[in-house]
């Protein structure tokens, strides 16, 4: 039963501080609480970019046996129905991928749609056929917010290869193959002029820049160029040009972070903090 | 007048309203989601100890208002922007004839916005034109995701709007004030969307289109029109708070503005009485850059930079000569009301 695909949960439970590490449910249940949150932290905020349960927006894991429930409240009780259906479709989708669970129930709570919602996800309902009325349709609505999601964090990982000393025309071209996220656990090395030169820079902007920029299509193969504008097209290494995309994506980044000021402000207003 | 660091700062309170949510006015739920939506918003900004109870919420009445302004806000002038919402609350929301009531009270004081909706066909130019006649208008405040029966907004680029928006200018009616913001329960996000401002702004060179809540939660392309459009403006209020409980947060969307839209096209407003300006005004007055957020944005949070915002933006658009005021401020009703005439006397900048 452990042997199936946890290498990510195993990696999840190793890194985790041993004090969490035995704040499990009951103890008969053969589901690990630390594993159950483990995969929640992988469900986003599609708006904010952030997870969960950075976020708060877990109130409770129920774990009985191998059936796990998760209620989860968001800041407003007007946020977009489908960007609550799709942090409710994550929670259902990532929870179930733990071998030792056999069903998963989400509730939404608090929330104008919450009956909806949670009725329509844990039936396996489509979203439009729940909001025949919606104007997108989820799918669209998940690509939008991926493509800036993608365009926000293209920004912190350019600014530690600027930081590093490389500069536009080394930057614009860079593909895949040229990046080695496993040089060092908190290190990435990055390969320019054809190899002649390589440097080392921190690794989490650039593996949290290409998670996003794998999900949403932009980096698959090796020979992909790594960064593109706020449209998917190459980079300009003029400076100029390259200074404006950089400004562009730092401005993708602010709003998403001024939203998240706003979302934050009124999950403490109405739910407070640091509940359990 | 608000002096920070002996200096004058002549407030324009670019967004102010007058409101009536009571249960009796209330037709509809969204009427109720409406103003508790509102009240998150105020409880989610607004400091502990400064918070309202939800009767004195629904209904502060002129006096209160007057007070809080003036008295203790450190406001010299307000606009008030309209809410009509008339198919939520009976008699509207926050129409421009409730507000009326208490800018013709003080009018030196007040500026009065008033609204159309593009859906009410003749009967809504027939309104404006009432407005104009009334009132005098010189702005209006329109909100692109109201409800009117079956629809659920309208945008600011269809043939409907445009023939309003030149009824708005053969009458001088300059200003245009959009609600492109957070989402407000009920309403459509979407109807929010703030991309219809671009067609709208570069087919009416001659009006100001200002953009209230630079946009929330789609500041950037709110930016990218700002930066392309010299007749666009940005409303602070909503993000005017962040400078209370997220000072850094507030530095930064400020460098972006400032960047990307200018410094002579932002406005700073409190969006009373979901936030109250006496604590606000400091809050944003006391706000500066640190070295590293002056040299990544390469513009200035300067005494002077904020002298616009607070007033001086404002003051251009609805053609308010500040120095003829504070002389008239010095013994006008509401300064004879509550001791203010010698805050606008020459020597109080020291």
């Amino acid at each position: 039963m452990e042997t199936t695909d946890s290498p990510d949960v195993a990696d999840g439970s190793k890194s985790r501080p041993p004090g969490e590490a035995s704040s499990s449910g009951k103890t008969e249940s053969p589901v690990n609480l630390d594993a159950v949150r483990e995969r929640l932290d992988r469900v986003h905020d599609p708006e904010l970019d952030r997870s969960i349960i950075e976020l708060q927006y877990i109130k409770t894991i129920d774990i009985d046996g191998s059936t796990v429930t998760v209620t989860f409240v968001l800041p407003t009780a007007w946020c977009s129905p489908a960007f609550a259906w799709m942090m409710a479709t994550g929670i259902r989708d990532e929870v179930s991928t733990l071998p030792a669970v056999s069903s998963v129930t989400v509730r939404l709570l608090d929330h104008m749609h919450g009956d909806e919602i949670t009725t329509g996800v844990n039936q396996g309902l489509s979203f439009e056929s729940v909001f025949e009325d919606a104007e997108d349709g989820i799918e669209a609505v998940r690509r939008k917010l991926d493509h800036k999601a993608r365009f926000a964090r293209q920004h912190a990982a350019i600014k530690t290869l600027r930081q590093a000393g490389l500069d536009p025309d080394q930057i614009a071209p860079l593909t895949r193959a040229e990046v080695d996220l496993e040089h060092r656990s908190d290190l990435a090395a990055v390969r320019v002029q054809d190899g002649a030169l390589t440097v080392t820079v921190a690794r989490e902007p650039l593996a949290d820049y290409l998670a996003k920029a794998r999900e949403t299509g932009l980096v698959t193969d090796e020979t992909d160029r790594l960064f593109a504008d706020r449209e998917g097209d190459p980079l300009d290494p003029e400076p100029e040009a390259f200074e404006s995309t950089l400004r562009d994506a730092r401005l993708a980044r602010a709003n998403i972070e001024g939203q998240a000021t706003i979302c934050e402000s009124l999950h403490e207003s109405r739910n407070g903090v640091g509940f359990d | 007048m608000y002096t920070h660091n002996g200096e004058d700062v002549f407030v324009i309170d670019g967004h102010i309203h007058l409101w009536d949510a009571t249960k009796e006015n209330i037709i509809h739920e969204g009427g109720e989601q409406f103003i508790q939506c509102f009240y998150d918003y105020h409880t989610g900004f607004t400091p502990e100890e400064e918070q309202w109870d939800m009767d004195t919420y629904r209904h502060y009445g002129t006096e209160r208002m007057v007070q809080d302004l003036f008295r203790d806000g450190h406001v010299d002038m307000g606009i008030f922007q309209p809410t009509y919402l008339t198919d939520f609350y009976d008699e509207g929301f926050n129409t421009t004839d409730q507000n009326a009531e208490l800018a013709e009270q003080y009018p030196e004081r007040f500026v009065l916005n008033g609204s159309f909706d593009p859906r009410d066909g003749d009967e809504g130019i027939e309104h404006l034109e009432r407005l104009k006649d009334d009132y005098d208008i010189q702005g209006v405040k329109l909100y692109t995701a109201e409800w009117r029966g079956d629809s659920k907004g309208w945008r600011l680029d269809s043939d409907e709007a445009f023939r309003f928006l030149e009824k708005c200018a053969e009458l001088g009616i300059e200003n245009i004030h959009a609600h492109k913001g957070p989402t407000i329960r009920p309403l459509n996000r979407d109807a929010f969307d703030v991309r219809d401002v671009d067609d709208a702004a570069t087919s009416f060179p001659d009006l100001n289109f200002i953009v209230e809540h630079v946009g929330f939660p789609r500041v950037d392309d709110f930016c990218h029109i700002a930066t392309q459009e010299t007749n666009v403006y940005g409303g602070l209020a909503v993000a005017a708070p962040f400078a209370q409980n997220r000072p850094r947060k507030f530095a930064e969307m400020m460098g972006e503005l400032l960047f990307w839209v200018g410094e002579d096209n932002l406005l700073f407003g409190s969006d009373y009485g979901i936030w109250e300006p006496d604590w606000l005004i400091p809050a944003v007055m006391d706000a500066e850059f640190t070295q590293e957020e002056r040299a990544e944005y390469g513009v200035e949070l300067s005494p002077e930079v904020k002298r616009k915002i607070m007033g001086e933006n404002a003051a251009r658009l609805y053609d308010i000569d500040i120095e003829a005021k504070k002389e008239q401020f010095r013994d006008d009703a509401i300064s004879q009301e509550f001791g203010l005439g010698d805050t606008y006397e020459e020597a109080s900048a020291d």
